[in-house]
């Protein structure tokens, strides 16, 4: 099964960060171990005399090259909808995409979007031709809206930013999937461990996008396939349709013709 | 006339008014900068490179360089 991100079919679900490795060769095996086919990047104003973004950049661009993936552009640190919609056009013109992560941050302390922003910004950019892929809360009318708005992807999030907390809401997520079908949904940002890539893969989201968990790991590489194996296994599950939950014991050995120790009158 | 590259102060009363981003820039940075990949923004606004001609630069500018980093 492929992965659709406004038309175009990806091999993997699992949409991986280039922040926080200790190396860019660190960054660059566990992009590739991954097999990850969407790699995050930004723009910041920095000092060009350092070079040390040229390097990076070359390592993730040699990345997506061998996994024949893309770029995914973030606009990471806006907090309005103009500083969101500069940076994008800063981005399309740089990386010569159209994608565009969109992040406007609405509160410093726990890095939650900004819903009104985004709205704003989302209507724009996708006037202005750009595919918007908006990271949001996992509030259900939110995704709505962006949804009647025109983003074929929507992604809101486990938990905040760099948390590891995993899924905060499920019951919020289970809903923006029951009620959005047709959109792709992938889980974007607070995941923590493998295990809750699976589970949001077993809910039915199309995909995750991750980055500390892997990144923050004490073997990076190793982490980046342990998470591509959670989401192959989540997506399976998924698909094969997991057994209803019941209240009470049930056997799972059959009961007919049991051995005579099992009958109440041996036991008196 | 006084700007501003990253926030950093640049005096560039020698050049011939009106000046253009492309000269701004010729002058501001040393070469092994200006081939660096970044995109510009000028007080807020992206302006793309097909417009760097023809996009005037004023006293108390602001113009913002960005490059590639990492990013999640």
């Amino acid at each position: 099964m492929t992965l659709s991100i406004y038309g175009q079919q990806l091999n993997s679900r699992l949409l991986i960060g280039s922040a926080l490795y200790p190396s860019p060769e660190v960054m660059q095996q566990a992009i590739i171990a991954s097999s990850s086919q969407v790699v995050t990047l930004s723009l910041k104003r920095q000092n060009p005399l350092a070079q040390s973004g040229e390097k990076f950049w070359r390592y993730i661009v040699e990345s997506v090259e061998k996994n024949h993936g893309f770029l995914l552009p973030n606009t990471a640190g806006c907090k309005s909808a103009k500083e969101a919609i500069t940076l994008a056009k800063m981005s399309r013109e740089l990386f010569k995409t159209d994608w565009i992560k969109l992040e406007v941050i609405g509160d410093d302390y726990n890095l939650q979007p900004d819903p009104i922003e985004l709205l704003i910004a989302t209507e724009q950019l996708l006037a202005d031709g750009f595919k918007v892929l908006p990271y949001c809360t996992d509030d259900l009318v939110i995704c709505q809206r962006l949804y009647q708005l025109g983003c074929q992807v929507i992604m809101p999030w486990a938990s905040p930013i760099g948390t590891g907390k995993g899924l905060m809401n499920p019951y919020n997520l289970a809903s923006i999937r029951h009620r959005l079908p047709d959109a792709t949904l992938i889980l974007d940002a607070g995941i923590g461990k493998p295990s809750d890539a699976c589970i949001a893969m077993e809910m039915g989201f199309d995909g995750v996008l991750l980055n500390s968990a892997i990144a923050l790991a004490d073997n990076p590489v190793l982490m980046a396939k342990a998470f591509a194996s959670a989401i192959s296994a989540g997506e399976s599950a998924y698909i094969a349709g997991t057994m209803p939950e019941r209240q009470t014991a049930h056997a799972s050995t059959p009961t007919l013709d049991s051995p005579f120790w099992h009958n109440p009158e041996h036991n008196q | 006339m006084k700007i501003y590259i990253n926030g950093q102060v640049f005096e560039l009363s020698h050049l011939p008014t009106p000046m253009n981003i492309t000269s701004v820039l010729a002058t501001s940075l040393p070469n092994n900068q200006q081939q660096l990949s970044f995109a510009l923004a000028l007080n807020g606004d992206f302006i793309g490179r097909e417009a760097y001609d023809s996009t005037h630069v004023q006293h108390h500018d602001s113009i913002d360089l960005l490059f590639p980093i990492v990013g999640g």
